[in-house]
């Protein structure tokens, strides 16, 4: 074996139980194993999609684009150093070539922004302030740029850390930040009433 | 973002990373600074509250997806067996050919003498007189050294599926037992067999002339 081998070994042996169980399953990948493939494709998908729907806005192509992103991850299995966890790897891919996606078709559709589905909610005063308070929302989410949506939705939804999401988004972590701060701004601002309304 | 009775900067510092506060993801020096400063400032701690509604406001957006798996899979699995066109045409033919009533009533007697005559598995010599030849190769063929049994309801696809994953190459079978036999490199071996007993389709995969074979 040698050195960068030996680093990625050390590096799986120390990883978390989850990660080691998706690395085992890169690794059969790297080995055309089609079934480890699919396994790592269902577990990813729901996230993915997710996030690939907030970054483009547009739901047609985010089975195209999410679909890129696992086949970028079929072809090069071999090409994942370790340096990372997995999810920040393919998150990394997922976030880059929908930003490509979107150089192609840059304009969004905002009633077509999010496909969503409400939770129920207990009482029809909160169902309606929580229908409210989504529409606003899914409003805000539609008018900040793909950069700041994923920000938005990195740290909301996935709850990573800013320095995963630095990683990811591939800038520096007071970017992450501003990024975010900004966005929380927008956001702020489209909810209709006071911010003590909503607390 | 002036407010009187506000530290400018440990407020801005704060507030900044009061989203990754209401997720969990602080380290303990960022934690700090935002619990520090929550104690005397109204204004993040109403700020912290939003945090979290937003959280919970996020996690109801669920978008609906298609699933694109089997679209993803026929482009990973299609070139493949374009490489090996010839073979898997070969594999599909004769797995039709296998599965016809008759030969499957034929295979099933097979089985039952084979399996009353108290041989379990097939002589691993048959493959000599067995061998199978791609129409479109003159070359001679390998030797099987390994074989591999499939659960009866397992379909033409799960089967060449199963071989892709391994590298292996079809030599001969079906046999009386309904067992394939196989080739691969002396050095895939172990993998290949692995791959296969992962398979759950697979419910034998052995080497049938030693371990370096």
């Amino acid at each position: 074996m040698n050195l960068q081998g030996a680093i990625k070994a050390l590096r799986a042996e120390t990883a978390r139980p989850a990660e080691v169980g998706e690395r085992e399953l890169l690794a059969r990948i790297e080995r055309r194993d089609i079934h480890a493939f699919e396994r790592l494709y269902r577990m990813y998908q729901p996230r993915l999609a997710r996030f690939l729907t907030h970054m483009l806005q547009r739901p047609q192509l985010v089975e195209e684009v999410l679909n890129d992103t696992m086949m970028v991850v079929w072809q090069g299995a071999g090409n994942f150093r370790g340096d990372s966890k997995l999810s920040t790897w393919i998150f990394a891919i997922a976030y880059r070539k929908a930003l490509k996606a979107r150089r192609c078709w840059p304009d969004p559709l905002e009633d077509e922004a999010l496909n969503s589905r409400p939770s129920p909610a207990p009482g029809a005063d909160q169902q309606v302030q929580h229908h409210k308070l989504r529409d606003a929302l899914v409003g805000a989410m539609a008018r900040l740029s793909a950069e700041h949506r994923a920000v938005v939705d990195l740290t909301y939804f996935h709850e990573l850390g800013y320095r995963e999401i630095a990683e990811i988004v591939g800038c520096p972590v007071d970017t992450v930040k501003t990024r975010m701060f900004h966005a929380r701004r927008r956001l702020r601002q489209a909810l209709p009433g006071d911010l003590a309304d909503w607390v | 973002m002036a407010n009187p009775g506000i530290d400018e900067q440990p407020h801005d510092e704060a507030e900044a990373l009061l989203p990754w506060y209401a997720t969990g993801q602080l380290d303990g020096h960022d934690r700090a600074i935002v619990e520090d400063h929550l104690q005397s400032c109204l204004q993040c701690k109403q700020q912290l509250f939003l945090e979290r509604r937003m959280v919970d406001e996020f996690g109801t957006l669920v978008p609906q997806v298609e699933n694109g798996w089997t679209k993803l899979r026929e482009s990973v699995v299609v070139p493949a067996q374009s490489r090996r066109a010839p073979l898997l045409q070969s594999f599909a033919d004769m797995w039709r050919a296998a599965t016809r009533p008759p030969v499957m009533g034929f295979v099933a007697a097979q089985a039952v003498f084979v399996l009353i005559a108290g041989s379990v598995f097939l002589n691993v010599e048959r493959p000599q007189t067995a061998q199978y030849h791609a129409l479109s190769s003159g070359a001679a063929p390998a030797k099987a050294n390994m074989i591999v049994m499939f659960q009866g309801n397992t379909t033409e696809a799960q089967m060449r599926g199963a071989l892709n994953s391994s590298g292996a190459s079809l030599v001969g079978g079906p046999t009386a037992a309904d067992a394939y036999l196989l080739h691969v490199q002396a050095n895939e071996r172990p993998q290949a067999i692995a791959t296969l007993q992962s398979d759950r389709q697979v419910t034998l995969a052995q080497p049938i002339d030693g371990p370096s074979g």
